[in-house]
């Protein structure tokens, strides 16, 4: 029987943890008065599972010689970025409130200039990957043991260099790296089925030479026991499809366009929206 | 010069396991010794530069130089965002090594002919930009800057190219000086052209037109200071360039004459047009109808006196 990821993803009840998080992110966006909240929520239990449990990593030494590398790839969906790492302390997490300030450290994009934690500056789709097919062929050279993860958005498959990236991971096999795609099914103008249709997506990675493994990207202990799997590093690179749902927890922000990104946000809609996560 | 720099890189990587060529599906038996010498620190990808710069970004992330070599209008037209902010704004050491720089490419057409590569490149912060005339400068600039930490865009010229760098064998980014002091007409210069405004000023010379030639290497920071005396004492001044008027060395000097108030009453350029030529033929063929070889460059600078009032 073929398992029904979308319907899992919406069904799935968010645990105190991820509506904590979600809690966080709010301070962001009332903050910044702006931001990209559906992208960061369909992605924030990928990254929750990843720097919980799946990444070796040290909050006091960003630079940690070892540490897995992560590039977020899809920059815009940050904000579940920053939310993680200020919860693990990479900086404080009342520097999510400075949000998109003009001296802020938190930008609407990451950069690595100016927050720890971040291992790459993104924001320009279609960048990530071939950034992390260099970081993972970087410890192959050095015969060191880390990983290298980089998570895509689904919209960001438009993008043709990203399949440039996929076929040279391939040709490398650099089974260190893992790909994860969070499946919302949206992007900025739409449903992605109506704008560029990526069916069949697990065939299209399998066929670019990719292990390709499914799963509901808001159910943190199969994320955790699928991305922490062990790697063969001379094996195939893998994909992670991650199904989510966009804007996943709130539901005027869930599978909604208006909250791909949204700017002039009134108090009343972080207020109702605090509503929904209160623990 | 291409197969000086290729070997160059080849050498350094010899020496300095950090040091990696990257090439864009370039032609069979390319440095075959070093793919068979050092595998590690060779790669043929395939016809993807978006790609291979970010492969680079992150490769350079991890603390390696990589080196990619392929035509220069992909490196720069294809590529430029990656160029731009995988490599530029992370500031990282990768080099851009650009075949066929202007209009070397001239008979594949204007989709390989590289005249505004130095504009799009200059554009980009942190980026140094340079133009070495022939293969003995080339492997001094290659050698004297593999530790320097900033992204480089490097023009090769077609291959060939007469040595005449000889009296200069440390590379620096100061501007070298062909001339003496107090000469009449100062041309400025760069990369392959160089070779054509000497053998215009020999005629020049000839003519008792004293003449001076600068060339710049490196196009960001022309340090004008240090020639502050050939431009003071000259009557005319030429820009001589193998690029679109627009955002080259002229645009370069005009900038640096500004900020040091420097008069621009008699500074002139020869270049090429701006625009994309649909003629093929060579690249002499197209120096040629623009003016650009020594005997229409020397024919100019005559006519320019006389203009001025020789």
């Amino acid at each position: 029987m073929t398992t029904n990821y979308v319907e899992l993803a919406n069904k799935i009840a968010l645990d105190k943890r991820s509506r904590v998080l979600r809690s966080m992110v709010l301070d962001a966006l009332e903050g910044g008065g702006r931001g990209h909240l559906g992208p960061a929520l369909s992605l924030l239990e990928i990254v929750r599972a990843l720097y919980d449990s799946v990444l070796n990593h040290d909050p006091s030494n960003p630079l940690l010689v070892s540490r897995d590398r992560f590039v977020l790839s899809k920059g815009h969906g940050c904000l579940g970025l920053f939310t993680v790492l200020a919860d693990h302390g990479y900086f404080p997490t009342s520097e999510l409130r400075g949000f998109c300030g003009f001296e802020s450290n938190l930008g609407g994009h990451p950069e690595r200039a100016t927050l720890p934690g971040i291992e790459f500056s993104t924001g320009a789709l279609g960048h990530g990957l071939s950034v992390g097919i260099g970081m993972a062929m970087a410890s192959r050279l050095r015969n060191e043991k880390w990983r290298t993860f980089v998570l895509l958005g689904d919209g960001e498959l438009n993008e043709g260099s990203v399949w440039e990236g996929a076929m040279h991971a391939s040709q490398h096999q650099l089974g260190a790296l893992t790909v994860i795609v969070d499946f919302n099914r949206m992007q900025a103008s739409g449903d992605i089925d109506s704008i560029v249709s990526l069916a069949p997506l697990a065939a299209k990675w399998e066929a670019f030479g990719f292990e390709v493994t499914e799963v509901n990207g808001h159910d943190v202990e199969q994320l955790t026991e699928v991305l922490g799997n062990s790697i063969n590093p001379h094996g195939k690179p893998r994909v992670v499809i991650a199904h989510t749902v966009k804007g996943k927890g709130f539901v005027s922000a869930e599978n909604s366009t208006a909250w791909h990104h949204k700017a002039k946000i009134a108090k009343d809609e972080i207020s109702s929206l605090r509503a929904e996560v209160a623990v | 010069m291409r197969q000086k720099a290729l070997t160059t890189v080849y050498k350094l990587a010899k020496q300095d396991p950090r040091v990696l060529f990257i090439g864009s599906d370039l032609g069979a038996g390319t440095l075959q010794a070093m793919r068979e010498d050092i595998p590690g620190q060779f790669f043929m990808e395939g016809i993807s530069e978006q790609h291979i710069v970010g492969f680079a970004a992150g490769l350079a992330q991890e603390g390696f130089i990589p080196y990619i070599n392929t035509i220069g209008t992909f490196l720069t037209r294809r590529s430029f965002e990656q160029v731009s902010i995988d490599v530029g704004l992370h500031c990282l050491p990768v080099r851009l090594l650009s075949s066929g720089g202007g209009m070397v490419y001239a008979p594949l057409g204007p989709t390989h002919t590289a005249v505004e590569d130095f504009s799009l490149m200059l554009s980009v912060p942190n980026m140094k930009v340079f133009a070495p005339a022939d293969a003995f400068e080339m492997e001094n600039l290659l050698t004297a800057l593999v530790d320097d930490g900033d992204p480089h865009y490097v023009r090769f010229g077609k291959g060939g190219e007469t040595i005449v760098t000889q009296d200069f064998p440390t590379f620096e980014f100061s501007p070298k000086v062909f001339g003496e002091n107090s000469s009449d007409v100062v041309i400025f210069t760069t990369g392959v052209m160089l070779q054509h405004c000497l053998e215009a000023r020999a005629h020049l010379l000839s003519q008792g037109i004293s003449t001076t030639v600068l060339h710049f290497p490196y196009l960001n920071d022309l340090s004008i200071e240090q020639i502050a005396s050939h431009i003071e004492s000259a009557r005319l001044m030429v820009c001589v360039e193998e690029h679109v008027p627009r955002g080259g060395l002229f645009t370069q000097i005009l900038h640096e004459f500004a900020s040091t108030r420097i008069s621009t009453k008699n500074l002139y350029q020869l270049s090429l047009p701006s625009a994309f030529s649909h003629n093929y033929g060579s690249q002499i063929d197209h120096l040629d109808l623009n003016g650009l070889t020594a005997p229409k460059i020397a024919a100019h600078v005559e006519a320019l006196l006389v203009n001025n009032g020789k």
